[in-house]
């Protein structure tokens, strides 16, 4: 079991935990905006930069990223070494030129001291942080319907050909997990739109409960192993019946003890 | 079929199909097979890039994010030859900007454009590492170097 020192306090760790995991276990915040459990560690954002070093190593150091770094036997970390903060405070800076109206980044700048950004402002200002997380969960979800687009400056979270996306079965995944809501999207009783693409909506046969798309429910029972009618009666009616059932069974266990 | 302006409706399908039987159907054989579907059209019709999605295993999404991140690859035809006149620090002192004017002035077309008869495109690019023999122009495969705006004409002909 690898063992570190973060911030003067020794650590054991997992083998093959991320430094990010290890400092949350032991109760060290960092900042993050690209991290998020239901996804593989990606290493977008670098807010989560902290030096490492050895003893050995005579004062040298070196900064990582923590979600991206595997913990190491022997390592001597700083989260908020004079360094540490200074590239945070620069990261954060570049993001506020970016998004200089979008809450989420305005109040972990100004959490750093950045009211306003030393940069240009940009001038078609966005909501978008390129986190990343969208274009992850919709993978995750086996969809893959929406992926980074163009480079540098010009790079933005699109569909393909800047199209309605064919493989997009309106989950909304993307744009839950969007931490700035730059993702839109409409969904009523009978339609949903996201992605400039419409759906149509599929009703719980008990409550009548509009609560995924009929997109979905193909997407689900063709992979196979569970009908689609399963998918078809919404999650509050599936407890429902989960309580109905326990209770009875509960109720017929107890009764012949007594 | 019928949509003149994007061109894409006319792809030859039998050049994608000799492309795909020289690479493993794999997600790690894209950039190649994008490489050689730019090659044989000028550019990369969509079409041409659901194909190889579909083909490779490759979320169209995924081929989408490769095809517009590489300047090697173009969404646009492009013309069959392709004129870059650099314009890094020591070209553009040396006269660079007199370049592209003059190849616009005879082609008829500006920076990212490409000629309706699909012969020629011109794009500036931002340092070709020869600042040595500024101002350089390269057409096609051919580097010019102590490129004069007089002896671009030359270049510039649609002759064989």
């Amino acid at each position: 079991m690898p063992t570190l020192t973060i911030d003067g306090h020794t650590v054991h760790a997992d083998h093959g935990q991320f430094l990010l995991a290890a400092c949350r276990s032991a109760g060290i915040q960092i900042p993050t905006l690209c991290d998020h459990p239901a996804v593989e560690p990606y290493g977008g954002c670098r807010l989560c930069v902290v030096d490492v070093t050895r003893p050995e190593w005579n004062g040298w150091c070196k900064m990582v990223v923590a979600c991206l770094f595997p913990v190491e036997d022997g390592i001597v970390v700083h989260t908020a070494s004079t360094r540490v903060i200074e590239v945070r405070k620069v990261v954060l800076d570049l993001l506020l030129a970016r998004c200089p109206d979008t809450p989420l980044v305005r109040d972990l700048a100004a959490r750093h001291g950045i009211l306003a950004t030393s940069y240009v402002r940009n001038q078609q200002p966005t909501d978008c942080i390129l986190c990343g997380l969208c274009t992850r969960i919709c993978d995750r979800m086996g969809m893959s319907a929406i992926g980074s687009v163009d480079r540098g400056a010009g790079r933005e979270i699109a569909t393909p050909f800047r199209e309605p996306p064919a493989a997009c079965i309106g989950c909304l995944a993307c744009a839950e997990i969007c931490p700035t809501g730059f993702i839109r999207y409409e969904s009523g009783t009978a339609r949903r739109k996201i992605w400039d693409k419409d759906f149509d909506m599929l009703r719980c046969p008990r409550c009548g409960r509009s609560h995924i798309t009929v997109a979905q429910a193909d997407f689900f029972a063709g992979r196979g192993g569970v009908p689609r009618s399963y998918f078809e009666i919404c999650d509050v009616c599936k407890r429902k019946d989960l309580a109905v059932a326990a209770t009875r069974l509960a109720c017929a266990t107890e009764t012949p003890a007594r | 079929m019928g949509d003149a302006m994007s061109g894409y409706s006319c792809v030859d399908h039998g050049l994608v199909d000799a492309i795909l039987e020289r690479y493993p159907r794999e997600e790690p054989s894209l950039i190649q097979v994008l490489q050689d579907v730019q090659r044989a059209y000028n550019f990369l019709p969509c079409e041409v890039l659901t194909r190889v999605s579909r083909e490779l295993g490759v979320p169209l999404s995924k081929v989408f994010s490769v095809a517009t991140f590489y300047k090697a690859f173009s969404l646009t035809p492009q013309g069959r030859v392709i004129i870059k006149v650099c314009t890094g620090t020591a070209c553009h002192i040396r006269g660079a900007p007199l370049l592209i004017e003059e190849v616009q002035r005879r082609l008829g077309i500006l920076p990212g454009g490409t000629t309706e008869d699909a012969a020629f495109s011109l794009h500036t690019v931002n340092c070709v590492g020869a600042c040595a023999m500024a101002p350089v122009v390269i057409v096609g495969d051919k580097y010019l170097g102590n490129a004069k705006a007089a002896g671009l004409a030359a270049h510039l002909t649609r002759g064989e």
